[in-house]
């Protein structure tokens, strides 16, 4: 049955992947649940939250508050929380419960602004879409509404969207600004990750954008329409551990299970790149896909498929899905998965 | 403002449970996901939430009914053996716009089925918030899939929206489990204990206290091993309830089985643990020799304090206790509270105004206020208990005394003075 999972839990969803863009802008962020949502943020998808602070909170809904549709104290609520707790803005993030009663989004960010004063960006997350959906939204509220025209583009500044704990399964982008590193550029801002909303603010002086993830493109195209900044697209932390085993194991047939440029770049890494397919549970742009690429759409697919390779590089939790798959398999961590972060050496030697 | 609210327990005493300020009120703020909040959101690898409750029906397993987010933390379940027990049918736009996901449910039971290589006691249906909204009759989604399947079918209601109704959903989980006993033969020399989803500690006095009365078999449901074990808890002659959301269930047992209860409430006043099991024994008609007990607890709490000193405390309440109870017991044993995290109620409220009489300057702060973002330790601490506690206070000795199996009575009193002595020595080795 489709969408019945027997063997894996589920993957990451929108509303984490929202939370996960604006964890560090400085905004205050509310969670519009009972309390699970958040919980599920918090205590699982956002790995930061017990080391970096975020005022990141549940809006604490009751089943009257939703049955009678009761706007008027979230933002009661809301108001009460910028009193006590400071912000650069107010995000409110959709789950289950405003889309069951259709809660209309953007008359709550109105009502939002109207009475803190603080500019507010409402995303429509439901809890039913993948997490690369989530922050496809965030990423373009955000540079929709806060980067500022006035500023010129610095031709060595390199702005990286899609940084997130869920893509890279690392709390810190040292590592990824390291890897990203090109003699043309001498400061790499990493929208999102040890970055505030300042940055979002000037993101036009960046003279490029760099996409590490499908959901950063949408954002990156707004961009260059409002400023001109061109984009390119890419994964510059390439594990080679992975590489060097997969090299070793010199398989016939190869799968990659990660997000698209992430596969996409432990494949162009490889010796051999036509025998290599990569496939994804989360958005496969069709400009970045090989003929044998696919997108997951569910267990069932993934265990008929996977018996076309030899060799699987993905998420060990996967081995639960795939227990009769008798080829090699190398671990390719990924968070929004299995909700694992990766060593600290995964990326050393990128 | 950038510190944490709280309230003296004498200020709050003053106040009266009726004037509650609205930083103690969850339904008045924006909840903080503190330790606390996550343990009561987020169950996941400790304690008990709704989904790990619902399984504890020996061989059962659950089919979790909801958008992916519902679902996505029970993967800090797999890390403790759950892996092979949960399953998910995941709802779209779609299925909650039309409720055509009602009429999947009994097929995907079937489907799980054929993929298990046993056949399970039950299939427990968990469903969320939006079965909530949507008020979905699970009861008759579970005949559907009986008739489907033949395997009963239970709800689980993950009904986050609904916390401080009458019956909340933790209350509404303990019913389920005991949902599918069924009458027979009662014995008069077997009873059970209800309230908790582990078991109380082995050493724990009541079972000798019980012997002593005649009880020749208790049973508690995680000390179940079997479905045939967990259905031999109809045999009961009573249930003893150990903690108040067990309540509905006992009741429903009550109505079903014909089986009474008697409640008793989990303390750390070694005073009132000996008028507890006194009024025990004269409920059930029987005498308890407790006094080695009462008297090697008592010794116990001296020889700490005799090697410790009137120690400071802070208190959480993500525990194995109701935290006021306990700030008033270490109180009246001589120690001093200094801090306590916790959630304000009216069954608990009858601490407060004690502890406000012996420790009028006792901090109340409320874990899920947004100002605990903003804590910051200001007062003298010397050692700390409970999770949450543990978290606000990393450079302290304490210990995080929620362990699953859980304390009772005297024995109760014991693990927490020698846990907490293990933590002190070690901490100032």
């Amino acid at each position: 049955m489709k969408k019945l999972l027997t063997r894996m839990s589920p993957l990451a969803p929108d509303d984490s992947g929202a939370c996960s863009v604006l964890y560090e802008l400085g905004g205050i962020t509310v969670i519009c649940d009972a309390g699970g949502c958040a919980g599920n943020v918090c205590g699982f998808d956002e790995p930061r939250w017990f080391t970096k602070r975020s005022a990141l909170f549940s809006a604490g809904l009751r089943d009257m508050d939703a049955i009678l549709g009761r706007d008027d104290m979230l933002v009661k609520k809301l108001k009460a929380v910028c009193e006590q707790v400071s912000g650069e803005f107010t995000a409110i993030i959709g789950t289950p419960v405003p889309a069951v009663i259709a809660t209309d989004m953007h008359a709550l960010e109105r009502m939002s602004e109207k009475q803190t004063g603080m500019p507010c960006i409402a995303i429509d997350t439901d809890g039913t879409s993948f997490y690369d959906k989530g922050e496809e939204k965030a990423y373009l509220r955000i540079f929709g509404t806060f980067t500022e025209e006035e500023h010129q583009p610095d031709p060595h500044k390199l702005g990286i969207i899609g940084a997130t704990p869920l893509d890279l399964g690392i709390i810190t982008a040292d590592a990824l600004r390291i890897a990203a590193r090109k003699e043309q550029f001498t400061e790499i801002v990493t929208f999102g990750m040890d970055s505030d909303i300042n940055e979002i603010r000037k993101a036009a002086t960046c003279a490029e954008i760099l996409c590490i993830s499908p959901a950063a493109v949408p954002a990156a195209k707004l961009l260059k329409k409002k400023f001109g900044t061109p984009y390119t697209v890419g994964f510059p932390l390439i594990p080679q551990s992975i590489v060097r085993q997969a090299a070793d194991l010199r398989a016939e047939r190869a799968l990659i299970i990660h997000q698209q440029f992430a596969a996409n770049a432990v494949r162009d890494a490889l010796p051999e790149t036509d025998s290599v397919t990569v496939a994804s549970w989360f958005t496969m742009l069709p400009d970045y896909m090989q003929e044998s690429d696919f997108h997951i759409r569910d267990e069932e697919m993934l265990i008929q498929e996977a018996e076309k390779y030899d060799l699987i590089i993905a998420d060990s939790v996967l081995k639960r899905v795939l227990r009769n798959y008798k080829g090699k398999w190398i671990d390719y961590p990924h968070f929004a998965v299995s909700g694992k972060l990766v060593s600290e050496d995964f990326y050393a030697d990128t | 403002m950038n510190k944490a609210y709280f309230i003296t327990a004498e200020n709050l005493a003053n106040a009266g449970f009726s004037a509650l300020p609205d930083e103690l009120q969850s339904a008045k703020h924006m909840i903080y996901s503190s330790p606390a909040t996550l343990d009561f959101n987020s169950p996941g690898a400790r304690g008990f939430g709704v989904k790990r409750a619902g399984l504890a029906i020996p061989e059962s397993v659950m089919l979790l009914i909801a958008p992916g987010c519902c679902g996505r933390n029970t993967a800090l379940l797999n890390e403790i053996g759950y892996h092979e027990k949960f399953f998910y049918l995941l709802l779209d736009d779609t299925d909650i716009v039309t409720g055509r996901y009602l009429k999947k449910i009994p097929q995907a039971c079937a489907e799980i089925l054929a993929e298990l290589d046993y056949t399970p006691s039950a299939v427990m249906l968990c469903v969320t918030c939006v079965d909530a909204l949507l008020g979905t009759d699970m009861e008759r989604v579970c005949r559907s899939c009986k008739a489907e399947t033949g395997v009963p079918a239970v709800p689980a209601y993950m009904y986050a929206l609904t916390r401080e109704k009458r019956i909340p959903p933790m209350g509404l989980a303990r019913k389920s489990i005991y949902s599918l006993l069924k009458p027979q033969k009662r014995s008069s020399r077997e009873c059970n204990i209800l309230g908790y989803f582990s078991h109380l500690e082995d050493q724990c006095e009541i079972y000798s206290l019980l012997e002593q009365a005649g009880i020749r078999k208790v049973r508690e449901i995680a000390r179940c091993q079997t479905f045939a074990e967990y259905e031999e808890m109809s045999r009961a002659n009573f249930n003893l309830v150990l903690n108040a959301e067990a309540r509905y269930a006992a009741q429903d047992l009550q109505a079903r089985l014909g089986i009474p209860f008697i409640e008793l409430t989990r303390m750390y006043r070694i005073d009132k643990i000996r008028n507890q099991y006194r009024l025990l024994a004269q409920a059930i008609g029987a005498e308890f020799n407790q006094s080695s007990f009462y008297h090697s607890t008592k010794d116990l709490i001296e020889s700490f304090r005799s090697e410790f000193g009137d120690l400071t405390f802070a208190i959480g309440e993500s525990l194995n206790a109701d935290s006021f109870e306990l700030a008033l017991a270490l109180t009246e044993y001589g120690f001093h509270v200094a801090e306590i995290y916790g959630t304000v109620g009216e069954r608990n409220f009858i601490y407060i105004k004690k502890l406000a009489q012996i420790s009028p300057e006792t901090r109340i702060y409320s874990n899920l206020s947004p100002t605990m973002m903003h804590y910051e330790q200001d007062i003298q601490i010397d050692a700390v208990i409970g999770g949450d506690a543990k978290y606000y206070h990393k450079d302290l000795p304490g210990i995080h005394f929620n362990d699953d199996i859980q304390p009772f009575g005297y024995s109760g009193v014991c693990a927490l003075f020698t846990q907490l002595a293990d933590a002190i020595r070690t901490f100032r080795n």
